[in-house]
């Protein structure tokens, strides 16, 4: 755990399972900030992921802003921003199909 | 982190009220199917009976006057982190599993979640299975009238059917459960022996179960994951799609390629247990997912996943 932040409290939650080594975790983290935003877009949110900061960093356009330790915690927070829930089966994720 | 070095292993052993839990459990520690093992034991009510029976084969722990799922799960955490405590001192007895003895009241998903919002019991304790014991004699008047019984066999891993030589139309049952949780194994047992079931004649129909409410039975939705597919973006995909429709996917279950390994993925509605990692076949042959649950749009599930990878 860092000692200045807190993170992680837990041990990573699944979705952090995917990579063994330090450079497939990079990696992952990166190509995880494309798809999270592929799926915030319609709702106005973006994630920015650094690599460095541990966490996602989660914002909206109207200027929230919430660094989360996984995605369970992204999930939540998105929905307590936009009052609505990101659901990937939703007309505003599908719309253009 | 999917190791589960270090982390104490936890079977919760469920089953409606009278389904021959203790009796399975017993014959089970007997011959020594969990090593060493604690037992903790839950029953509803004050006064606590099953404990004596099971005392002669090991530790027991008892918590009574309470179901471990609804109103004494600090009770459940409690002991479970006396455990975990109890396991890390020098000089402390070796520790295989612990087998939670659920009342039979109790609805196992909200006990494993409990247990992964825990900060100390998520770090300790890996969830192992959740065997679902199945009355042969009743259990096909308990589903017809109650639907925690569905409940707890949405839940399982594993489904025992107990009472098999007594059971009136033990096919039909057999086929019912396949229908409620078609990715659990189905075995049977008597007295807590192992008692083998002849494969499903077909045609067999299930009992018409009632769909009113919630309580619709739960159809399973195969999902072809693309080859090729990006651990990634399907995390984020298969995240998403729990947050928000966690209530109605009872189950999720599948093998998904990652630059770790194949990993074998299993949920509980919203609760996903730490992936564990599976031996390559060499060929890319199981890249499936089944989500089982209620109302899911099969199509839109593809779209949304095809969309996203």
């Amino acid at each position: 755990m860092c000692s200045a932040c807190g993170y992680p409290a837990a041990p990573g939650h699944w979705t952090d399972a995917g990579a063994a080594s330090p450079g497939d975790r990079l990696r992952v983290r990166f190509q995880r900030v494309k798809a999270l935003n592929t799926l915030l877009g319609p709702y106005g949110l973006a994630a920015h992921d650094d690599g460095v900061i541990p966490g996602v960093q989660l914002a909206s356009r109207t200027g929230a802003r919430e660094i989360v330790p996984d995605l369970a915690a992204l999930w939540s927070a998105a929905e307590r921003m936009t009052g609505t829930p990101v659901d990937p089966l939703g007309d505003r994720f599908l719309a253009d199909d | 982190m999917t190791e589960a070095e270090g982390r104490l292993r936890l079977t919760i052993l469920g089953g409606y009220l009278g389904a021959g839990k203790t009796t399975w459990l017993r014959h089970a520690l007997y011959e020594g199917r969990f090593g060493k093992a604690h037992v903790i034991v839950n029953e509803a009510a004050e006064i606590p009976v099953d404990d004596a029976f099971l005392r002669s084969s090991g530790e027991v722990t008892v918590l009574a006057g309470g179901c471990v799922c609804c109103t004494a799960r600090a009770d459940l955490i409690a002991a479970l982190r006396g455990l975990c405590d109890a396991r890390s001192r020098a000089g402390a007895v070796r520790l295989d599993t612990v087998v939670l003895e659920t009342s039979g009241l109790a609805d196992p998903a909200p006990i494993a979640e409990a247990i992964r919002a825990d900060p100390v019991l998520t770090r300790h304790i890996l969830l192992d299975e959740i065997i679902v014991l199945v009355d042969g004699l009743h259990g096909a008047a308990q589903l017809a009238s109650d639907p925690l019984g569905r409940h707890q066999i949405e839940a399982a891993d594993r489904l025992i059917l107990t009472k098999p030589d007594a059971a009136p139309d033990l096919n039909r049952l057999r086929a019912t459960l396949a229908r409620l949780n078609p990715g659990a194994e189905v075995t049977a047992a008597a007295h807590g022996v192992d008692w083998p079931l002849p494969p499903l004649p077909a045609g067999v129909l299930p009992m018409d179960l009632v769909e009113t409410g919630d309580v619709a039975p739960p159809v399973p939705v195969p999902v072809a994951l693309p080859e090729g597919m990006d651990w990634s973006p399907f995390s984020v995909w298969l995240s998403a799609l729990l947050h928000v429709h966690g209530d109605r996917i009872v189950r999720v279950k599948g093998v998904v390629r990652t630059p770790a390994g194949r990993l074998l993925l299993q949920g509980v509605r919203r609760t996903v247990q730490s992936p564990e990692i599976l031996p390559d076949p060499g060929a890319p042959t199981d890249d499936t997912l089944v989500l089982i649950g209620r109302d899911i749009d099969a199509d839109r599930v593809r779209r949304s996943l095809q969309k996203l990878v």
